[in-house]
């Protein structure tokens, strides 16, 4: 009797832990490889296959992810070059803006979703770098003439301590994609920048991030959003990764609320983007799909409603280039 | 059975242990999602319910009903925190993109955000010395809360909303005093003070409350001059005086009132040998009306200046400068006064010439 109940446990524990390996496995595999994702995404949606949009055609949830992957590792190597051609340079300026909304204060954590060939990571990484300049040069010019007191402390509290300070200060950056092709083209550029410390290159899904909660300060998914099968999934990732006070920042094409701009604007989207789509990076499809994906993105109004649904605060958006990209921006309280 | 009846009242004793200790652990419990808003909330809620007196009382099922009842509080408020920010949220009048909102909820909830920056602000006020009125001061503030530092993003102005916050608390603090000072005379506990004791003592008052900020405070007063400050930090300073005005004792608000009343009366500088209220005339009463709080407004601003570089011990010098202003006040006041008195009579003596003359000659006489 005792041996035959023995033999169940042992039976039900190896059970348990081969649904657990296999539980793990799945996301593992799932993580690595995004085209099975999808696939484990059909299954688990079961018979009804929803539809979504793809640019202005109609598919299936599934394929949508699939094919936005196939988009991407096709246009990585020359998405840096058909930016600068497409917004004629404007791109870096709607970057910067981002960065000086964001006015991050040394030693604060950054998740760059989406951030494929790091833009955002990278003047991120500058603009923390050059404040703590002008702190250290502020405090020199203040030390040049230092107090009584000033002058016991240091010599009072071993220097250890003070580089310690310095150190935990440091902020980090990770760059998270879904896309490897985007993510090999942003770490070459890191090493022709000399640009290293502080950056990390991880591959996750925007609707499903491979990090735990509470763990960044600030969250930026810059033009990626639209890309996204589940908008509102990804904005709950968002919510629940950040910490509290934390900041959601979100970069992304939206409409255009001067008539006569919207006109000029549809008609060089239409018909000049995908030209240079194929002229350049000989790709015209791609092309087609970006300036379609944009049409069928929420306005601005909607897209802050979707944004306070998910559950963050203080929202507001900024306009820039007349409503042609809009600068969401909400907090974590 | 004896034993048995022991244990039951032991466990009774330990139930109501528990239910002591209970609370206190489970308030700090807050759900992974929100809990820095949450927290800062419930903390809010917890100071409120702890000056709840517990009763050194004797038998537990007391003290386990009084221990029960903060902690009811304490869920309750979270059970209505919790549907309020699931629910569609729409922002308090900002400038460029929210819109009003008219159910209960949402105006809870409004109130809770605008408390939750105020307390940031109020955290920031600590670091001001170390990093001066600057958005480094606010996030360092945000961290003390437990917040992320990016939350200093909340505030578009910045130091500017630090600094103008911190006026404002101010200035409430100085009505404040104000009002229990004016409530003391009205019951009759303290002598009213003279108006020009009275302003004096204010504005001390008042710029007291700069000292431990005293060397970032050109700082703060530079960011007080930028251009998209200037209106609201206009609206504190004309604020601050008026209510001055108002707790010296001016209530003159209508200017064709015939009865002048009792106290105060109209031109408070004098004394009531040198008052003629016949001769004020109604126009004369408005321009004293602006004249008094420009007057105020130029003793504050001019001695918030001589503050900023006086070095004599506790400030002696700046009181002395505020002194001799407010009798300058003064003497001009009774000199006006006298002037006008004065050129009344010129006038009358000339009128009564001009009678006497034309009387000589004869004009006067009727044919």
């Amino acid at each position: 009797m005792a041996a035959s109940i023995r033999l169940l446990a042992r039976r039900i524990v190896r059970d348990a832990f081969r649904t657990i390996n296999s539980s793990v496995s799945v996301r593992i595999v799932s993580s690595s490889c995004p085209s099975n994702l999808s696939a484990c995404r059909c299954f688990s949606d079961g018979a009804a296959d929803k539809s979504t949009h793809f640019g202005f055609e109609t598919v299936s949830e599934g394929e949508k992810a699939e094919r936005v992957y196939k988009v991407f590792e096709s246009v990585a190597q020359k998405y840096d070059v058909m930016n600068d051609a497409m917004s004629l340079g404007v791109h870096r300026l709607w970057k910067d803006m981002l960065l000086h909304v964001m006015n991050p204060q040394p030693g604060i954590r950054l998740l760059d979703v989406a951030g494929g060939t790091g833009d955002i990571s990278f003047r991120f990484l500058n603009y923390v770098r050059s404040q703590q300049e002008r702190v250290a040069r502020r405090t020199a010019r203040a030390n040049q003439t230092p107090s009584w007191q000033e002058i016991s402390t240091s010599y009072m509290t071993p220097t250890e301590e003070i580089e310690m300070e310095t150190e935990a200060r440091e902020s980090r950056a990770v760059v998270c994609d879904i896309n490897k092709e985007m993510l090999k083209v942003g770490k070459q550029k890191a090493e022709s920048m000399g640009v290293s410390s502080g950056l990390s290159w991880v591959v996750g899904d925007a609707e499903e991030l491979p990090f735990d909660d509470d763990q960044f300060d600030v969250y930026t998914i810059a033009f990626g959003i639209r890309n996204v099968t589940h908008i509102d999934l990804a904005l709950q990732e968002a919510v629940r990764v950040l910490k509290p006070g934390g900041r959601f920042m979100c970069l992304e094409f939206s409409k255009v609320t001067n008539p006569l701009l919207a006109r000029l604007y549809d008609a060089y989207s239409f018909q000049m983007i995908p030209v240079l789509g194929e002229v350049i990076a000989g790709d015209w499809k791609s092309y087609q799909y970006l300036v379609e994906s944009i049409r069928k993105f929420p306005d601005q109004e909607t897209f802050k409603q979707m944004i306070e649904d998910a559950g963050l605060f203080s929202v507001r958006y900024h306009n820039l280039t007349g409503g042609v990209v809009a600068l969401h921006s909400g907090f974590k309280l | 059975m004896a034993a048995l009846l022991r244990g039951l009242r032991v466990g009774r004793a330990l139930r109501g242990f528990g239910s002591v200790v209970f609370p206190k652990t489970s308030s700090p419990q807050c759900n992974g999602l929100r809990r820095g808003f949450h927290c800062a909330a419930l903390r809010l809620q917890e100071d409120k319910d702890k000056s709840i007196p517990v009763p050194p009382s004797s038998t537990t099922t007391y003290h386990e009903h009084y221990q029960a009842h903060p902690f009811k509080n304490n869920t309750a408020t979270y059970t209505q925190e919790a549907p309020a920010p699931e629910a569609d949220a729409k922002e308090a009048p900002q400038p460029n993109t929210s819109y009003a909102d008219q159910s209960g909820e949402q105006g809870e909830e409004y109130e809770t955000e605008e408390q939750l920056q105020a307390h940031i602000l109020n955290a920031a006020l600590d670091f001001v010395q170390l990093h001066g009125w600057t958005l480094e001061a606010i996030s360092a503030g945000a961290e003390t809360l437990g917040l992320s530092a990016a939350s200093s993003g909340m505030f578009q102005n910045g130091a500017g909303d630090l600094v103008l916050h911190f006026i404002a608390q101010c200035n409430a603090q100085l009505t404040e005093q104000m009002a229990e000072q004016h409530n003391q005379v009205q019951l009759g506990q303290a002598e009213p003070k003279k108006t020009a004791e009275f302003l004096r003592d204010a504005v001390e008052t008042r710029l007291r409350m700069l000292t431990p900020y005293m060397d970032n405070w050109p700082q703060a007063m530079s960011i007080l001059l930028l251009p998209h400050n200037i209106p609201d930090s206009l609206k504190h300073l004309s604020t601050l005086v008026d209510d001055i005005w108002y707790y010296a004792g001016d209530r003159s608000t209508d200017v064709s009132r015939p009865s002048q009343p009792k106290y105060p009366s109209p031109n408070v500088f004098l004394t009531p040998v040198h008052q003629a209220p016949h001769t004020i005339r109604p126009a004369s009463a408005k321009l004293n009306w602006y004249t008094k709080r420009a007057a105020l407004t130029g003793i504050y601003n001019t001695t918030e200046l001589v503050m900023i570089q006086d070095s004599s011990e506790d400030f002696q010098d700046t009181w002395n400068f505020l002194e001799n202003r407010i009798q300058d006040i003064v003497n001009m006041a009774g000199a006006a006064k006298q002037a006008a008195s004065t050129g009344e009579a010129v006038a009358q003596g000339l009128l009564g010439a001009a009678v006497t003359l034309k009387n000589l000659t004869g004009i006067n006489q009727r044919r």
